[in-house]
C-alpha cells in the first residue's frame, strides 16, 4: 500500500482508533489499580505470615498460567455476561502476580538492621511499615505495577473476544478477515500504548523518590517533577473525560448486534447492519468478532446484545446438546431449534437466509474432472489410496469423520489434522487429495475447489438465520420487519462469493455488504440514508 | 536504676544458654560498660534491657518496675538506642532521622524542629548544613554523631549503645569516644556500653562488667579488675592487654 494510501485508511479510522485506544486505557488503567489496591494487600500478608507466603505466591502464579483466552471465557462464564466486567476481572488477576511477588520482595529486600532500627525506636509494627518498609520497598513495587501495567496492554487486546472492546477490536476482525491493514492498526497503537504506560509509572517512581532529587534544583525541574506525579493520573482520566465529552450514541434507540469472528458472521453481522440502519430509525451497536458461539449464545441470552447470526446444526449441538441426525431434515432441524429457543431462552429464530454452511468434501477441480468425480460416493473406489485433510474439530465431533466413515461405509488411506486457515491451502497445494471444509468457505472459488454432493445426504444442515431476543422483537416490532427481508435471500454460491470478495481485500466487509443489498431489492425505493 | 535479677535467655535450637543467670545493677548515672569478645551475650544483655529480647528467666528492673509490664513500644521510646550498625533510615534526611522518636511521641512539628536543631548542634552537625542531607551522603563518624542524637532526641534517662564506634577508624573512634565522654558530662545520662574493645571500656566505662560464655565474670572498676581479677578470663584479659603494652614499646624502641 503506498504511503498516501496508508494516511487516507488510517484517516478514515480515527475516531475508531481513538474509541479503541481509550477503552484500551480504560481497561488497562482500571486493572493496574485494581491490581495494586488487592496485590499490595496480599503481598503484605504474605510478608507478614510467612507461612501462607508459598500458598499465596503458588496461588496467583497459578493464575498466571491460565492461558488468557481460557482466562476470559471461565469469568465469562463466571460472570454470566460480556464486555469490560469479566475482562477487567481477568487483567486484574494477570496483573496481580507482579505487583504481590515485588511487594513481598521489596518488603524482604529492606535491610533487616533497619527492622531492628525502627523496633528498637519503638516504631509499632504498622509504623515500621508505612515510615521504613514500605517507602524503601518503593522502587521494586513500582516496578512490579510496571510490569503489570505493561502486561495489561498486552493483554488487554485478547478482551475484545469478549465484546469488552479495545484495540483487539482491529486486531480480532483483521485476524478474522485476514487483513494485515487491520491489524496493525490494533497492535501498533497497543505496542505505543504500552511504551506510553510503563514510561509514566517509570516517571511517577522517579519524581517521588526524593532521595534522588536532593539538590537538584530550577524551577523547570520542579514542573518537570509534577508533570511526572500527574502524568499518570491523567491517563487514568483520559477514559472518563472522554466519556463525558463524547455522549456516545445515546440519541436513538440501538440495537445491539454481536457476532462470532471469522469472516461470514462478521459480513452477516454487516448486511443487517446496513439493512436496519436503512429501514428503521433504530441504531445499530456493532460488536462483532466475539470469540465463539457460546460467547455470543451468552450474551443473547444476558440481554448483552439483542441480536446474532448463528447455525441451526450449531445450535442443535454446542448449544441444545442434543445429537445431530446426519439425515436430518432441514425443516425438523429449523423447527425444534426454534422452539427451543422460544421456551428456554425467549428469543427468536427468524426466517434462515438461504444458504446452507455444512461441511463439504471438496477436491481440486483439476482433479475432480480428470477422474469424473461428482458426488462423494464417487471417491470410495480410490478412497484408500487418498489423503483427506479437515479441522480438529471435526474429528471430535460426532457428525464428523467418524459419522461420515459410518454413513459412507468407506474411510481415506490417510488422514491430517489442518488448522481452518490453511485447510483450504493444503487442497490447492496438493498437500492433501481431497478435505472437509465449509460450504461456503470464499476460498472455495478463488482456489479453483470443487465441492462433491453429499449424495448420502449424511451432513447435517447448517442453515444460517438471525436470532434474537424477543424483548427486543416486541420493543421495535420494525426490526423483525427488516430482517425478513434476508430470508432465502443468500444461496450457497452468492454466500461464497460474498466470504471470497471481503476476504481478497482492496474493499472493507462494510462496502461488500453495501453493494449486495443495493444488488438486491431489499432496501426499497426509499431514498434512506445510503 | 536498671536491674537485671538472674536473667537467663536461652534461644531456640541452642543448648548452651546465651546468657545465664546474670545479675547485674546499673546506677542512675553511671556508665557501664559490657565488655566480652562475640558470643559471650553482652549484646543480648543490652536488648533485655528495652525488650528486643525477652528472658527466658529472671526480670529485668528499670527504677523498679518490671520491664514486662510496660508497654513495649512506650518502654523502647524512653530508652535511647544506638545501634551497632548505625541503623539511620535511608529513606529519612538526617533530621526526619533525629526527629523519628518525638514523631512517634505525638509532638509537633515545631517543637520536633526546635529539638532536632538543638541535638545536631550538640553532636556538632550543625542542621543548616547537615540538616536535610540523606544518611548515604555523610561520612561514618557524621552518620554515627546523628546516631547519637537520634538516641537523645526524647530526652531519655537511660542510653543503650551497642558497640556504637566499632565499624570507624580508630582515629574517628577516638574523636567521638571523647565526644560522648564530653557529653554525658553535661547531660549525665544513665549509659549500658557494649564493646569488645578492653581500651574503649577503660576510657568510658565508669564501671565494666566482664561477659564470658553467657556467664557475668565481674563488675567493677577498671583498677578492681585489674588489680583483683576474680576469675581467670578477667586475669587473662589484662595480662593479654599487658603482653600487647610490652610487644609494642618493644617494637617501638627497636626503631631507629
Amino acid at each position: 500500500m503506498a504511503v498516501t494510501a496508508w494516511v487516507d485508511y488510517v484517516v478514515a479510522r480515527g475516531p475508531e482508533i481513538w474509541l479503541r485506544t481509550v477503552e484500551h486505557l480504560m481497561l488497562t488503567g482500571l486493572s493496574t489499580v485494581g491490581a495494586v489496591l488487592l496485590g499490595v494487600p496480599v503481598g503484605l500478608l504474605a510478608f507478614y505470615r510467612p507461612r501462607s507466603r508459598s500458598v499465596l505466591l503458588s496461588l496467583i502464579g497459578i493464575l498466571q498460567t491460565i492461558p488468557s483466552l481460557a482466562m476470559l471465557a471461565l469469568l465469562l462464564v463466571l460472570f454470566g455476561r460480556i464486555g469490560a466486567v469479566p475482562a477487567l476481572a481477568a487483567l486484574t488477576l494477570y496483573a496481580l502476580l507482579p505487583v504481590v511477588r515485588n511487594t513481598v520482595v521489596g518488603l524482604e529486600g529492606v535491610d533487616p538492621t533497619l527492622g531492628e532500627a525502627a523496633r528498637g525506636l519503638g516504631m509499632t509494627i504498622r509504623q515500621e511499615l508505612t515510615m521504613v518498609r514500605l517507602p524503601l520497598a518503593l522502587p521494586v513495587l513500582a516496578a512490579g505495577i510496571r510490569t503489570a501495567a505493561v502486561i495489561g496492554v498486552g493483554i488487554a487486546t485478547l478482551s475484545a473476544f469478549i465484546g469488552a472492546g479495545g484495540l483487539g477490536q482491529f486486531i480480532n476482525r483483521g485476524l478474522a478477515l485476514s487483513d494485515t491493514g487491520l491489524i496493525v492498526l490494533g497492535a501498533v497503537p497497543a505496542g505505543i500504548l504500552a511504551l506510553v504506560v510503563d514510561g509514566s509509572i517509570a516517571g511517577l517512581a522517579w519524581a517521588s523518590d526524593t532521595r534522588k532529587h536532593h539538590g537538584a534544583g530550577g524551577p523547570g525541574y520542579a514542573t518537570l517533577r509534577s508533570a511526572a506525579v500527574a502524568f499518570p493520573f491523567l491517563l487514568l482520566l483520559v477514559p472518563a473525560v472522554d466519556m463525558l465529552a463524547f455522549d456516545r450514541g445515546r440519541k436513538a434507540a440501538i440495537v445491539r448486534i454481536c457476532t462470532k469472528n471469522f469472516t461470514e458472521q462478521i459480513l452477516l453481522g454487516e448486511i443487517m447492519a446496513q439493512l436496519i440502519e436503512a429501514r428503521t430509525d433504530l441504531a445499530v451497536d456493532r460488536r462483532f468478532g466475539l470469540g465463539g458461539t457460546i460467547i455470543c449464545h451468552n450474551a443473547l441470552i444476558a440481554g448483552d446484545v439483542d441480536l446474532y447470526p448463528e447455525y441451526t446444526g450449531t445450535a442443535l449441538t454446542a448449544i441444545l446438546g442434543e445429537d445431530i441426525e446426519s439425515s436430518a431434515d432441514p425443516e425438523d432441524v429449523f423447527r425444534v431449534v426454534r422452539d427451543a429457543y422460544v421456551q428456554r431462552f425467549d428469543a427468536q429464530w427468524l426466517t434462515p437466509f438461504g444458504f446452507d454452511n455444512t461441511y463439504v468434501l471438496m477436491a481440486k477441480r483439476s482433479v475432480v474432472d480428470s477422474l469424473g468425480w461428482r458426488v462423494v460416493s464417487d471417491v470410495e473406489d480410490r478412497a484408500p489410496g487418498l489423503s483427506v485433510g479437515f479441522t480438529a474439530e471435526f474429528a471430535e465431533r460426532s457428525d464428523g469423520y467418524q459419522g461420515f466413515a459410518e454413513h459412507y461405509g468407506f474411510t481415506f488411506g490417510e488422514t491430517r489434522d489442518l488448522d481452518p486457515s490453511i485447510l483450504y491451502d493444503a487442497v490447492a497445494d496438493d498437500q492433501v487429495d481431497l478435505a472437509f471444509g465449509f460450504a461456503t468457505d470464499g476460498r472455495i472459488d478463488s482456489y479453483g475447489l470443487e465441492v462433491l454432493e453429499d449424495d448420502q445426504a449424511f451432513f447435517p444442515p447448517y442453515q444460517a438465520a438471525p436470532v434474537v431476543r424477543i424483548a427486543t422483537l416486541r420493543a421495535y416490532p420494525e426490526l423483525r420487519d427488516a430482517l425478513e427481508l434476508l430470508g432465502n435471500l443468500l444461496s450457497d454460491p452468492t454466500m461464497r462469493r460474498l466470504n471470497r470478495e471481503s476476504e481478497e481485500g482492496g474493499r472493507t466487509v462494510g462496502d461488500v455488504a453495501a453493494d449486495f443489498l443495493a444488488s438486491t431489492s431489499v432496501l426499497g425505493t426509499l431514498p434512506g440514508p445510503r | 536504676m536498671i536491674e537485671l535479677r538472674r536473667v537467663t535467655k536461652r534461644f531456640d535450637r541452642v543448648i548452651v544458654p546465651a546468657v545465664e543467670e546474670v545479675t547485674l545493677k546499673v546506677h542512675t548515672g553511671e556508665t557501664m560498660v559490657l565488655l566480652g569478645s562475640s558470643g559471650s551475650g553482652k549484646t543480648t544483655v543490652l536488648k533485655l534491657v528495652n525488650r528486643l529480647i525477652e528472658p527466658t528467666s529472671g526480670a529485668v528492673h528499670i527504677d523498679g518496675r518490671d520491664v514486662a509490664d510496660a508497654d513495649v513500644h512506650a518502654l523502647r521510646r524512653s530508652i535511647g538506642y544506638v545501634f551497632q550498625g548505625i541503623g539511620l533510615f535511608p529513606n529519612m534526611t538526617v533530621r526526619q532521622n533525629v526527629g523519628v522518636v518525638p514523631r512517634l511521641e505525638g509532638w509537633s512539628a515545631e517543637r520536633i524542629r526546635d529539638r532536632t536543631e538543638d541535638l545536631l548542634g550538640l553532636v556538632s552537625l550543625p542542621g543548616g548544613e547537615f540538616g536535610d542531607r540523606y544518611p548515604d551522603q555523610l561520612s561514618g563518624g557524621q552518620a554515627q554523631r546523628v546516631g547519637v542524637a537520634r538516641a537523645l532526641a526524647a530526652d531519655p534517662a537511660y542510653l543503650l549503645m551497642d558497640e556504637p564506634f566499632g565499624a570507624l577508624d580508630a582515629v574517628t573512634r577516638a574523636r567521638l569516644q571523647s565526644e560522648l565522654l564530653e557529653l554525658n558530662g553535661r547531660l549525665g545520662k544513665t549509659i549500658v556500653f557494649v564493646t569488645h574493645d578492653l581500651f574503649e571500656a577503660l576510657k568510658l566505662g565508669d564501671r565494666i562488667a566482664v561477659l564470658h560464655e553467657g556467664r557475668l565474670q565481674q563488675v567493677g572498676t577498671g583498677q578492681e579488675l585489674h588489680h583483683t581479677p576474680r576469675t581467670p578470663f578477667v586475669r587473662g584479659l589484662f595480662r593479654q592487654l599487658e603482653e600487647q603494652v610490652d610487644e609494642l614499646g618493644r617494637r617501638i624502641d627497636r626503631w631507629p
